[in-house]
């Protein structure tokens, strides 16, 4: 469904993501994980439009995609950018209205909007208060609820665990595997290694800018490479957890 | 008492004028974060525009107050256009914002110069200039005209902002482009539609102040009165900028009636100057309440 094909990626002199290939098939949830810097957000970003890649392709059903940031959008790729960018200035009800700002039609808008908040209750208690107010669990609620008023085909996460309690991290995690039972394409980027590989089909491992792994999620998971890399567990040990 | 209430009526009359013109600059401010000192241009060519409509077109007041309006916010759009954009799309340094501005300002100020000339020009008589008598009081039909204007396009602008979905994304673009962007917003049109509105009031303005008093190129200097009333009132917050050019305007009207219009401008540019020292955000700047 989505591909991204020899993606090179240039912030001034550096360079970003070198010939990253990756692709994302109808249904899955697809991990990208690695430290902080490997250049995750760069591939979300470049994906969504809003970095322009020095060469490589990005396709959509073997299509370019748009470069446009709101192109991108049009077409189904939703991001939700990570560290919680929700208007502040804006109620919750506005902002979840922006997520569908490309839609017009009434009742689905409706519809989603009854299904975000049966999702996250939370958000429906507090329609009404500016999203500035909210506390950073509920900040990370209304960004994905908000992802998902427009409605999208393939939804990309930037760390949605980051900064959060263990108890909202699995709330997130939770409703991330529910979104992706109702037929939205996840492409996920977490440093929350474990997490990550535990919900996903398929991962992807990013070091400064390379992808250096891939395959199957679980077998990711037990690779010992990846365990002592990623999940903070030496050999012969299991993590508990 | 009635010299007091007289003043305070001027002062609102002038200080509507203010607000017009300051809501243009908040806009800009609150979307590009940089001051646009391009506005004063847009508003002496607005009131230029209104001028020759009137004078030499012979139109109706209303058309020709639509026409100079319409005219401004092209001119608004043409200098974001050529000025701005280039540096938006390479994400160039505030500074650069500027000076581009001041570049732009200074160039459509002689531009007027040199095609149509230096001289002050008299707005011809459209109503009445016998005021309205009210017990001890004189309002001048001028002014209640000035008032009414001015209250409608900023009621016309509050409920655009806050009441439909444009509106709605413009505010969204303010906070975070980035974010806006990611939603599906437009950033780039909304840049432009920012533009074209504060164009639009930029132009009304230029024509009651040219009516009220007269038009000459250098009458954009008076925007600077706005735009220390936006930065009394707090840069990027409209309310903030209604509220500080309507106090900005009673106050030098105060200070003209009572002491001398000489001290006018000396108290306008001590109070910006303590604002800034003392309440930098001004009486309602933009917060931003983000929690960790």
């Amino acid at each position: 469904m989505l591909e991204v094909k020899d993606l090179n990626v240039f912030y001034g002199g550096i360079h970003a993501l070198r010939d990253v290939c990756l692709k994302v098939e109808r249904g899955e949830i697809v991990t990208i994980i690695g430290a902080n810097g490997a250049g995750k957000s760069t591939l979300l970003n470049a994906i969504s439009g809003v970095v322009k890649p020095r060469s490589g392709k990005i396709l959509l059903d073997g299509q370019p995609v748009a470069a446009t940031p709101h192109g991108v959008v049009k077409q189904g790729i939703c991001q939700v950018p990570e560290g919680r960018l929700v208007f502040a200035n804006l109620s919750v009800y506005d902002n979840l209205m922006m997520g569908a700002y490309l839609r017009s039609d009434k009742t689905s808008i409706i519809a989603d909007l009854q299904r975000v908040y049966a999702l996250f209750p939370r958000l429906s208690e507090r329609q009404g208060q500016m999203a500035g107010t909210l506390s950073g669990g509920e900040q990370q609620m209304l960004t994905m609820g908000r992802g998902l008023m427009s409605s999208p085909r393939i939804m990309l996460l930037d760390e949605p665990s980051l900064g959060l309690a263990p108890l909202l991290v699995e709330t997130i995690y939770q409703v991330i595997a529910e979104i992706r039972r109702a037929g939205t394409t996840i492409l996920l980027v977490e440093q929350n290694a474990y997490k990550a590989l535990a919900v996903a089909d398929r991962a992807y491992v990013l070091e400064h800018g390379i992808v250096t792994q891939e395959g199957p999620a679980r077998e990711l998971l037990h690779d010992p490479r990846i365990r002592q890399a990623y999940l903070g567990v030496k050999q012969g040990q299991t993590r508990v957890g | 008492m009635a010299q007091l209430i007289q003043q305070l009526i001027n002062g609102v009359s002038i200080g509507s004028v203010y607000a017009l013109m300051a809501v243009g600059y908040s806009l800009v401010y609150s979307i590009m974060n940089f001051s646009n000192f391009a506005h004063g241009g847009v508003i002496m060519v607005g009131s230029y525009l209104g001028f020759y409509l009137l004078k030499a077109a012979k139109l109706p007041f209303p058309t020709a107050l639509a026409g100079a309006a319409l005219g401004a916010a092209l001119l608004a759009v043409i200098v974001e256009r050529i000025a701005y954009r280039p540096l938006r799309t390479r994400s160039a340094p505030f500074l650069y914002f500027i000076i581009s501005a001041m570049g732009a300002s200074m160039f459509i100020e002689n531009f007027v110069v040199a095609t149509i000339g230096p001289t002050f020009k008299t707005y011809p008589a459209v109503f009445s200039r016998m005021p309205f008598e009210i017990g001890p009081l004189y309002v001048g039909r001028i002014d209640v005209l000035i008032f009414v204007t001015a209250a409608v396009c900023l009621i016309g602008l509050v409920y655009f902002i806050d009441r439909t979905k444009l509106g709605k994304a413009v505010q969204a673009t303010s906070f975070n482009q980035r974010a806006a962007s990611l939603m599906g917003v437009n950033t780039g049109l909304v840049v432009t539609l920012v533009f074209a509105i504060g164009g639009l009031l930029a132009g009304v303005a230029g024509v009651l102040f040219g009516m009220k008093y007269t038009v000459y190129p250098q009458m954009g200097g008076i925007t600077i009165k706005s735009f220390i009333a936006a930065v009394f009132g707090g840069l990027g917050s409209l309310p903030g900028a209604v509220i500080g050019s309507l106090l900005l305007g009673v106050i030098e009207t105060m200070v003209s009636g009572y002491f001398s219009s000489n001290y006018r401008d000396l108290i306008s540019f001590t109070l910006l100057i303590a604002v800034l020292v003392f309440r930098p955000i001004g009486l309602m700047g933009k917060v931003t309440e983000e929690k960790a």
